[in-house]
């Protein structure tokens, strides 16, 4: 080391806030797993959800996404950024008030979340479900975030930025820009918005979102954890820095481009979805240049798995980062997407990214870490040890039973008698035969909780046999690496955070531009005889009820142009079907079939009877019962603000029907609610939630010209 | 002008381009950083970790 500038200065790291982190990350984790495992009963035994609105799977599992992402993972990133930041820059945070601030205000933000989610106040994007107050929240706390790290890196003493401080940078810049472009909406209300996007561009700048979410806040940062954790538990270097170098530039800039891998075959224009999976086959190869990485670096020190078992956790998730990294590409195919898309294999893939990647990264990195910031031993090698296996044999489990679950649906699914006639025309005769598999995957999370309940008592005996009287001990720092003439432009681009800012900033505003761009003038995409009303204003407040319950969750509104969905659904969904939808609803997962041209195939008194209880109309349905829809009154009023913003989005409505959007969609409901009474169901239904939902239900498909 | 940009997704020679670009980028990537002089450089930035302070265990 070059020691040549050798002033030792004795300086204070700030651990605190990393305990803090540290601590918060293992509350959530237990908050979010249980969310999840709640979830997972339900959908094997769909009394679970208790005809509680608050705990139903169409909020819960927003809930869980959330808390997983942004609670658990989130809290992990924040506790070991700060430890290692610290270390590799020599030097304190910048400002420990920022930090305080960015703790606090993060944990503010997870608590709102926690409340509204259930409340049902959600935008209805995946991953981007928080309404606006919390948006502009989250852009606040992400700032001041960002303004402590830069700081930081500012004023340190080693003038060399390592590896994982460049991950760190793409995280903040990326994660600023994503959020911040997602969620550009108009308030209707306290919590209530509409996404500026509609149809086409909301699904594609929803899912460069979304994508880029995997990509940034799940990857990225926690690939700069590994290359700062692993070395230090394994005690040996990084396997290479070369390759390090060439990952991360191939990452940052490939990853920003998949998106739209999420919407192979469906209305999207054809050279996005390509440009989509040409980019996602590619990031196979910087994905597996990280695993490789990490794996390697324990070359000659594998002897360690036995005398030093949190390595094991190091293994197994960097092990599961690249089996999630292959596999994500092979979905990203076409031909393997349209098997694959919509089914349970997806939730298979992403728990083996979340569970074994990034589940198992944390706690390998809270058992290195807790010993080290209460001064003290881990309780227990052997809880460790119990954690693992018990841990892994649950991601197993629910990895298997998932992909295993998926390509039994996408199978039965596409297959065609010889006449040509669906095999299996009813939808739920494909989903009877996966529950078994439902509660496997139950099993699976329930084994990860007892894993992770193990590692609770461990850390909390840890931490209670620790030494109380804590001194902070000065750590004696040398300044290093501003004494060379810099020969190497790469030593240059580390010497300067905001030049290397900059261009990772560019490396992935490339990518995001060129994808984005084009679909804003979304007209040049559409047919003029294709274009399709806008929604009634009582569908409209229907369609608010839809997002609300989170009915996306689980049902999808986009036929792709395969032969077994057309078969099943009706012909393939177009651009213009969506072109007024804000926000698009084309979902993501199928548990229940697909609703683009559900208007009009069955009576109202059907959608009535579904609701309140789906297996009075569908035995061995697993959808909750929405009682509270009969019994909750529709908000009329508000429809006059919601139509107003509607057309200032470029909706086509009149003037006189959104001045009179309440009258206008007063009358509709009547009109439904005598049909319900008509035809034997209950009176006086016309205020009711239920009957603008229908109205919804009753107008999907039925909206173009030539219907 | 955006009705340009949009034409060009479909003109094969301008992607074929691209994808020389970017693959003559990550070869050029790929020979920097194995230049003979960056050896010293990446043997020491490999240690940064490693030096920040007391080791988690002793070496073996």
């Amino acid at each position: 080391m070059n020691t040549s500038n050798s002033v030792i200065e004795k300086i204070f790291y700030d651990d605190d806030i990393v305990k803090k982190f540290t601590l918060a990350t293992m509350i959530w984790a237990a908050a979010a797993f249980i969310f999840g495992l709640l979830a997972a009963l339900q959908l094997a035994y769909w009394p679970m959800n208790a005809n509680l609105e608050w705990i139903t799977f169409g909020r819960l599992r927003p809930l869980h996404t959330n808390a997983a992402i942004f609670a658990f993972a989130g809290n992990a990133i924040f506790a070991g950024i700060y430890h290692s930041s610290q270390r590799l820059l020599k030097t304190r945070m910048f400002s420990d008030l920022l930090s305080k601030m960015h703790f606090w205000g993060w944990q503010l933000i997870i608590l709102s979340a926690a409340i509204t989610l259930p409340l049902g106040y959600s935008q209805a994007k995946e991953y981007a479900e928080l309404e606006w107050p919390i948006d502009i929240a989250i852009a606040v706390v992400w700032v001041i975030f960002a303004i402590n790290f830069f700081g930081t890196i500012r004023k340190r003493r080693e003038k060399h930025m390592y590896v994982a401080i460049w991950f760190y940078i793409a995280t903040i810049i990326t994660v600023a820009v994503l959020h911040i472009v997602n969620s550009i909406e108009i308030p209707v209300g306290f919590m209530r918005s509409y996404p500026v996007y509609a149809g086409i561009q909301d699904a594609l700048v929803q899912w460069w979102y979304g994508h880029n979410a995997v990509a940034f806040f799940l990857t990225t940062p926690f690939l700069g954890l590994m290359y700062y954790y692993v070395p230090k538990a394994a005690n040996r270097p990084v396997y290479s820095y070369r390759l390090s170098i060439v990952h991360f530039w191939s990452l940052v800039f490939i990853y920003i481009w998949a998106g739209p891998h999420h919407l192979l075959y469906t209305s999207l224009p054809e050279w996005a979805q390509t440009l989509g999976m040409v980019f996602s086959i590619m990031l196979w190869a910087p994905s597996w240049g990280g695993m490789i990485n990490g794996l390697l670096t324990l070359k000659g020190s594998w002897h360690l798995l036995r005398t030093e078992p949190l390595i094991k956790f190091f293994v197994a998730a960097l092990t599961f980062y690249g089996m999630a990294t292959f596999e994500g590409p092979l979905l990203s195919i076409k031909s393997v997407s349209a098997l694959g898309h919509y089914t349970d294999w997806i939730i298979g893939h992403v728990h083996s990214g979340a569970l074994g990647w990034n589940g198992f990264l944390t706690f390998g990195m809270i058992y290195y870490l807790v010993p080290k910031l209460w001064n003290t031993q881990l309780y227990s090698k052997k809880l460790l040890e119990n954690h693992f296996w018990i841990g892994l044999t649950g991601v197993l489990l629910y990895y298997i039973s998932m992909v295993t679950a998926g390509i039994t649906q996408g199978l039965m699914w596409r297959a065609v008698n010889k006449d040509g006639t669906l095999m299996y025309p009813d939808f739920i005769e494909t989903v009877v035969r996966i529950v078994p598999l439902y509660w496997v995957r139950a099993l699976g999370g329930l084994l990860f909780i007892v894993g992770f309940a193990l590692m609770c008592y461990n850390i909390y005996k840890t931490i209670k046999l620790a030494p109380k009287e804590q001194k902070a001990v000065a750590q004696e720092v040398v300044r290093s690496g501003y004494d060379e003439v810099s020969k190497e432009s790469h030593r240059n681009l580390e010497g300067m955070g905001l030049t290397f800012s900059v261009l990772a900033f560019l490396a992935i505003a490339v990518g995001s531009v060129i994808e984005i761009y084009p679909t804003l003038s979304l007209h040049k995409y559409i047919t003029p005889a294709n274009i399709v009303d806008p929604y009634t204003p009582l569908e409209l407040a229907g369609r608010s009820i839809y997002i609300k319950e989170g009915c996306y969750v689980c049902h999808s509104q986009q036929i792709r142009p395969i032969v077994s969905e057309v078969l099943r659904y009706g012909k393939a969904s177009t651009i213009e079907e969506s072109m007024y939808d804000h926000p698009f609803q084309w979902g993501s997962k199928r548990t229940g079939p697909d609703l683009s041209r559900l208007g009009k195939k069955y009576p109202n008194l059907w959608h009535l009877s579904h609701m309140m209880d789906p297996r009075a109309v569908t035995p061995k349905s697993i959808m909750p019962n929405y009682p509270w829809l009969a019994e909750k009154d529709t908000d009329f009023l508000v429809l006059r603000k919601d139509l107003s913003v509607m057309k200032t989005l470029g909706v086509p409505y009149g003037d006189e029907i959104v001045a009179n959007a309440d009258i206008h969609a007063q009358k509709q409901a009547k009109e439904i609610a005598a049909d319900l009474e008509k035809n034997g169901g209950p009176k006086g239904l016309e205020k009711k939630e239920i009957v603008a939902l229908i109205a919804y239900l009753q107008s999907l498909g039925q909206k173009g010209k030539a219907q | 002008m955006k009705q340009d940009g949009l034409l060009y997704f479909t003109d094969t020679y301008l992607t074929a381009v691209g994808l020389l670009i970017f693959f003559l980028f990550f070869v050029g990537v790929v020979i920097w950083v194995n230049r003979k002089q960056g050896k010293t450089y990446y043997k020491r930035m490999e240690q940064i970790p490693l030096n920040d302070e007391e080791l988690a265990y002793e070496r073996i």
